[in-house]
């Protein structure tokens, strides 16, 4: 089976091919196309398949990652869309939960009153009521429905937001409302909460389902062009597509759920430092892994605790600085990267970034018109980037153009020499990510000292080290070509869906059999939908979980409740609720009534994924493939000190290569820097360790 | 620069500066100042997310009533997190309180110490919200404060919930709580707890929520702990007090641009409108804000008299202070156009505020102060009246004022429910923008609760919720739109509510008009046209329904200085009429709504 990942950044477009008969994996990077992102594409595969002489026609999958979701919303560029909702609450996407994004601002702007998804205008109001139990209060004035289709129609919406209260508990009205929309106006897009997320909390629902509506056609339109192109470049296969929560679905399924992609492209380097790390292999003891991608403007981190990624809670996720509730991997993205901008504010504090002088002007050591210091211009002032491998010796460095912006934004203001400014830049970029990485350890009860650090990224591989240091995390990896483990993820992921009944119910007055009879029709649901997409039912899991919480709380915890589609017993339910929640939070009721708010159901269908392929054994010395010795400043102790430091070129070690700090090495799209109290072993697979001494 | 000995034996001994410099910001480095600076937010908002996720009282869990903070063994605040800053201005204060009555009563803090507290006399911002204060000692010495504070549902008053109007005294308005160790050195007082308990009208909410509190306030003094083994205790100290310095120091900037002088600011609250004693229908209120050199006085001296008997006294250190900061940190250091300076003590330091003793700014024990939190947020509106007359660059025009309810009824089985909802507010217009929309405003910033939630746990219809027409203060940038919200009993229950805002309009600024009052209306019963904006444990039948309306904030400008094509999306929208289009802003439209721009032109006479 050949399988093609093809993952669209900002700057390049990276694609990766694997041949499970061949035993072959191939990387390809072309530069992105911003018009249109599907042409590199289609160059990357006609190329890579000219290179590795495989007939496009020959490919059986096309899995893909993309930023085009998130684009639309966070660019704010989606289609005129339109609302029906519930008579009598026509401006809940307006008013929100009523509260100010900052706390200390008179002058904010607050992004769903400033930046509507659905303006007023097309909010349009229909009598139906549905009770806090899903009975029917006031039915569905069908005729209203037809006059406010006909409306929007009139007003030219491209996209229809159908939006009622307490419709995750019963779909109908929606449904109904839906397909009279559909009738009126059969070229819209038209979509329902309940079937973008049917969970309690309207603002956040409806406000997921706007933009669902919002980026819709957007991303039906570029599935569709996608498609045509790579039809036309002789590919025929099919086409799957990276979701936030991990799992890759039809390209059917993410037009109909395009809110399901905003974390599309992360989610699949996730997926990548989990295979790179063993994450997913028994036999190594890293099933604990923290992901962490850096890039230019931003650092993406994941967690994979117990070889499980975990994800975010509803609750907490948003884009844009809108709420949107869809299942995501938990990724915490800061503004911390190669282009973060470093300074000294009003007040005399030494800051760096979130503000990024991205790709254009770039760092001043890209010569580029950049001027203002960044992390780059560190890493070039303190002599761990060298030119000779900055994208393969393509682009000259300025290393005193860089020097003396951080001496002149930092070192003169602060008082400092430049290479203690440089190494501060360092540490504060540094101990962000830190704080962020421990947001999501130290604060949920995760020792990193127990998790492996996967970085890769451009700008990963540069802080690495010293992340561990500072995290007290005991084994660090380098993935084999970190710069494009994001299309390598791809390959590695499974088809997932997920399915919910929201109802809330006391456990302990619950109908076992009720339950069990909910599950069995989730279960159902996904093993078709699996079916459907052609899946081998000897490949399909399913996994059954519930929300639950303490009667009068406001949080839930996931527990799991059965496993082949059989519910365990309720009491066995109970029991693992008050373990969970202690683990979570330190404390249990027992004997508090626990409510399960959220039946759910996950079914994944396993794709044949490519094994790692192991590197050759060495052969020589490392020592022999030194390529240069320069001096290099390394913070130690606290100290600035120099060191006289071995650069190698990544190209050239073997597998069984041990090299102690100080050392550099570097490859195409990224530097590994390894501090003097570092070593760095390279593994049987490529991968390179780093362990302190 | 440390104190020596290691056995305190009194509070006050406890609390004189231990690492104390003058110079905090040359003695860490500028990298580890960044570096701690940021551990210690990360842990404010490590003990907030634990406070969330682990209550149960809707108030705490979805509206985000609650605030976590560190503070110093002087009771400075280190770092706090990101909830509504009426809760977490008052942190210090509650915590000088607790110091007093130890001095008081000659106790001390030991290690393992709970402390509970909620007296509006010592410190307390009123007395539903009470803080959990654990004392964090290094080496013996106590070096920190991690504290929580929280609004609870029912604190034992006379009548349910904690809205309430109409009461005599303290006494009367809650179950007083003076810094009360609920748990010492590590032992639960039981019998503390047993009597708290036993005075609340929904025990297992609210003492669920203050286990909540102690788990959280218990996160912080953990994780400071680990900060100093990390970094070594001095240098985090020094680190928290170069925080300090920073945001003093940024705001000293800021004020010294402002021209020297005094600016004042007057006017009224919804009092008690139905009385016939003048001084308590219409509570006058004055601001006049001194700004000299780098320093910022204001004077209260001119409010009106305590008012006794009504819960309307605002406490001083807990309420009028945190008002009236709030408000110059949030136009001066703006975190929209200015970096982020984070809020510790040092904001305080340039800013002195004085109200005479026995002011309804500054009210005299035992007077009842439960429903100061109306008349505080317009004493910070008229803080920003004051500023706009010399930054009007950086202010808006008045605000909306809020209602705060309390819902509550007995079950089938004969106990209590209490349901607290939150009303929306909303901006005055801004200089360059819009007041923002039906949203908390100044000094809370809480959030409402889904209509789902609600009505899946208590006999109650959210009937309606959405903004009113025609009501924004015109202007050249219009005020916020204020929002109306209707609850319908499901089965016979009382109401209280605590509100302002439904005769006096939010003022316009620069030619800018005025907004529209407020109103409360019960159907079959009460009208919305006499102004009314109160009310006390009244009963509500079965299927009868209020309806609060939120005020409209003032506009910024002449009317007719408005763009023409945004008066024309307000029509569209429908928050705008046609005739109100031409009549306030003189812009006329087309069929279509398009403006008709010779008419326009006509109208307005250009």
């Amino acid at each position: 089976m050949k399988i093609l990942g093809t993952d669209i950044g900002g700057t390049f477009t990276d694609l990766y091919l694997v041949d499970d008969v061949a035993n072959e994996q191939t990387i390809h990077k072309v530069s992105t196309t911003p018009e249109d992102p599907a042409e590199g594409v289609v160059t990357g595969v006609s190329e890579l398949c000219e290179m590795t002489g495989t007939a496009p026609a020959a490919i059986d999958y096309v899995l893909h990652g993309t930023t085009i979701a998130t684009n639309a919303v966070l660019e704010h560029e989606g289609v005129t869309t339109g609302m029906i909702t519930t008579e009598n609450y026509r401006d809940v996407t307006h008013i929100g939960r009523h509260q100010r994004p900052q706390n200390y601002s008179v002058q904010q702007d607050i992004p769903w009153q400033n930046r509507p998804l659905v303006e007023r205008r097309y909010r349009k109001t229909v009598p139906e009521r549905l009770t806090a139990t899903g009975t029917v209060e006031t039915p569905l004035d069908e005729a209203a429905v037809r006059e406010a289709a006909t409306e929007l129609r009139g007003d030219g919406v491209e996209a229809i937001a159908v939006c009622f209260l307490f419709s995750y508990l019963d779909d109908t009205h929606e449904q109904r409302a839906k397909e009279v929309v559909e009738a009126v106006c059969p070229e819209t897009y038209v979509t329902a909460s309940s079937e973008v997320y049917p969970q309690f909390r309207e603002f956040e629902r409806f406000t997921t389902t706007a933009m669902n509506a919002f980026i819709g056609p957007r991303v039906a339109d570029y599935i569709s062009r996608f498609k045509e192109e790579l039809v036309a470049a002789g590919v025929d296969a099919e086409l799957h597509v990276m979701q936030s929560n991990g799992g890759i679905a039809t390209e059917e399924l993410v037009v109909e759920k395009p809110v399901s992609l905003l974390f599309s492209g992360p989610a699949a380097g996730v997926l990548g430092g989990k295979w790179r790390s063993g994450a997913d292999t028994a036999d190594e003891g890293a099933n604990n892994t923290i992901t962490l991608d850096v890039g230019g403007t931003s650092a993406d981190i994941g967690i994979i605790d117990a070889g499980e990624i975990v994800e975010a809670n509803v609750r907490e996720t948003s884009i844009g600085g809108y709420p949107v509730m869809a299942p995501m991997i938990d990724i915490e993205t800061i503004g911390a990267g190669g282009g973060s901008i470093a300074y000294v504010d009003q007040g005399g504090a030494f800051r760096v970034g979130p503000q990024s002088a991205g790709a254009v002007p770039g760092p001043v050591s890209y010569g580029r018109g950049g001027t203002d210091a960044t992390v780059t211009d560190a890493h070039v002032a303190l002599g761990r980037i060298r030119e000779e491998f900055f994208l393969g010796g393509e682009m000259e460095l300025d290393t005193a153009g860089a020097r003396s912006a951080i001496a002149a934004d930092i070192a003169d203001p602060l008082g400092m020499d430049t290479v203690t400014a440089a190494l501060g830049i360092l540490d504060i970029v540094n101990n962000n990510m830190a704080n962020a990485i421990r947001a999501k350890t130290v604060q949920k009860g995760r020792d990193p000292g127990t998790f492996t650090l996967v970085a890769f990224g451009g700008a990963g591989p540069l802080h690495a080290a010293d992340l561990a240091r500072e995290l007290g995390v005991e084994r660090t990896l380098i993935p084999r070509n970190p710069g494009v483990l994001s299309a390598v993820g791809l390959s590695t992921t499974d088809l997932q869906y997920d399915y919910i009944n929201t109802e809330f119910t006391l456990l302990s007055a619950a109908d076992s059999e009720a339950m069990a009879a909910t599950y069995e029709d989730l279960v159902t649901a996904a093993r078709e939908q699996l079916r459907a997409d052609g899946v081998d039912p000897e490949r399909v899991t399913v996994e059954m979980t519930a929300d639950c919480r303490y009667e009068g709380q406001g949080y839930e915890v996931t527990v799991p409740v059965g496993s082949d589609g059989d519910l365990d017993s309720l009491s066995t339910i109970r029991e693992r609720f008050d373990r969970a929640h202690a683990a979570e939070f330190g404390h249990n009721f027992e004997d508090n009534a626990v409510e399960v708010v959220n039946e759910r159901v996950t079914g994944y269908g396993e794709m044949p994924s490519a094994d790692r392929l192991a590197l050759p054994e060495r052969a020589t010395p490392a020592e022999e493939h030194v390529l240069a010795s320069e001096d290099v400043q390394f913070s130690v102790d606290g100290e600035v000190r120099t060191h006289e430091t071995p650069f190698y070129d990544r190209t050239d070690l073997r597998s069984g290569h041990t090299l102690d700090g100080p050392v550099i090495v570097g490859e195409k799209d990224s530097t590994i820097v390894v501090p003097p109290d570092f070593r760095a072993a390279v593994q049987e697979y490529g991968d390179i360790e780093l362990t302190r001494k | 620069m440390s104190k020596t000995t290691d056995t305190d034996d009194t509070v006050r001994e406890q609390t004189t500066p231990l690492v104390d410099v003058d110079d905090p910001e040359d003695r860490v480095d500028p990298v580890q100042q960044r570096v701690i600076g940021g551990s210690l937010v990360n842990v404010c908002d490590e003990m907030g997310h634990k406070l969330t996720r682990t209550s149960y009282s809707s108030i705490i869990r979805e509206s985000e009533d609650f605030g976590c903070a560190l503070l110093d063994e002087q009771a400075r605040q280190i770092a706090e997190t990101d909830s509504t800053p009426l809760q977490m201005g008052p942190i210090p204060a509650y915590v000088r309180g607790v110091v007093e009555l130890f001095e008081e009563r000659g106790d001390v803090f030991r290690e393992g110490d709970v402390v509970l507290h909620n007296d509006p006399y010592y410190g307390a911002s009123h007395a539903p919200d009470f803080a959990v204060v654990v004392p964090v000692f290094h080496e013996g010495d106590l070096t920190a404060f991690s504290v929580t504070t929280a609004h609870h549902l029912d604190v034992g008053a006379d009548k349910p919930g904690t809205c309430i109007i109409d009461t005599v005294d303290a006494y009367s308005e809650s179950v007083r709580l003076d810094a009360v160790k609920i748990v010492e050195g590590g032992q639960r007082n039981e019998t503390a707890w047993q009597l708290i308990e036993d005075n609340i009208r929904v025990p297992d909410m609210v003492m669920g929520d203050i286990e909540a509190q102690i788990s959280a306030a218990r996160v912080g003094s953990d994780r400071l702990q680990d900060l100093f083994a990390e970094f070594g205790h001095d240098t985090v100290k020094l680190a928290g007090q170069a925080m300090m310095d920073y945001s003093e120091r940024m705001l000293r900037q800021e004020v010294a641009d402002l021209p020297d002088g005094t600016y004042s600011a007057e006017g009224y609250i919804d009092g008690y409108l139905a009385s016939e004693d003048d001084a308590e229908r219409d509570v006058f209120l004055a601001v006049d804000l001194e700004v000299d050199g780098s320093d910022v006085r204001v004077d209260l001296s001119r409010c009106a008299d305590q008012v006794d008997g009504r819960p309307i006294n605002m406490p001083f250190e807990g309420t009028v202070v945190p008002a009236v900061l709030l408000v110059i940190r949030s136009t001066l250091l703006d975190t929209e156009t200015v970096e982020l300076v984070p809020q510790n003590h040092g904001i305080t330091r340039p800013v002195h505020v004085h109200a005479p003793e026995g002011s309804i700014a500054n009210p005299r024990f035992p007077a009842p102060t439960i429903a100061r939190f109306c008349p505080g947020n317009r004493l910070a509106d008229l803080t920003m009246q004051a500023l706009a007359d010399v930054v009007p660059e950086r202010t808006c025009a008045g605000i909306g004022n809020l209602k705060i309810c309390t819902y509550s009824g007995m079950t089938d089985d004969d106990e209590y429910w209490v349901y607290m909802d939150i009303t929306s507010g909303s901006y005055g217009a801004r200089p360059g923008k819009d007041g923002l929309d039906a949203t908390d405003t100044l000094y809370a910033n809480t959030r409402n609760n889904p209509i789902e939630d609600i009505e899946s746990h208590y006999p109650l219809q959210v009937s309606r919720y959405e903004l009113r027409e025609d009501s924004e203060g015109a202007g050249q940038q219009r005020g916020g739109i204020g929002a109306v919200r209707e609850m319908e009993f499901q089965t016979p229950g009382r109401v209280s509510i605590e509100g302002d805002g439904s005769k006096y309009p939010p003022w316009g600024f620069d030619g800018g008009h005025d907004g529209t009052p407020g109103a409360v209306a019960v159907e079959g019963e009460i009208d919305a046209d006499t102004p009314r904006s109160k009310m006390s444990n009244k009963s509500m039948a079965e299927g009868q329904s209020l309806r609060t309306v939120g005020p409209s904030g003032g506009g910024w400008g002449d009317p007719e200085q408005r763009d023409p094509a945004a008066v024309a999306e307000d029509v569209r929208d429908g928050l705008v009429s046609r005739e109100r289009a031409e009549t306030v802003y003189g812009v006329v439209l087309t069929e279509d709504l398009g403006v008709d721009a010779t008419a326009t032109a006509d109208r307005r006479g250009d």
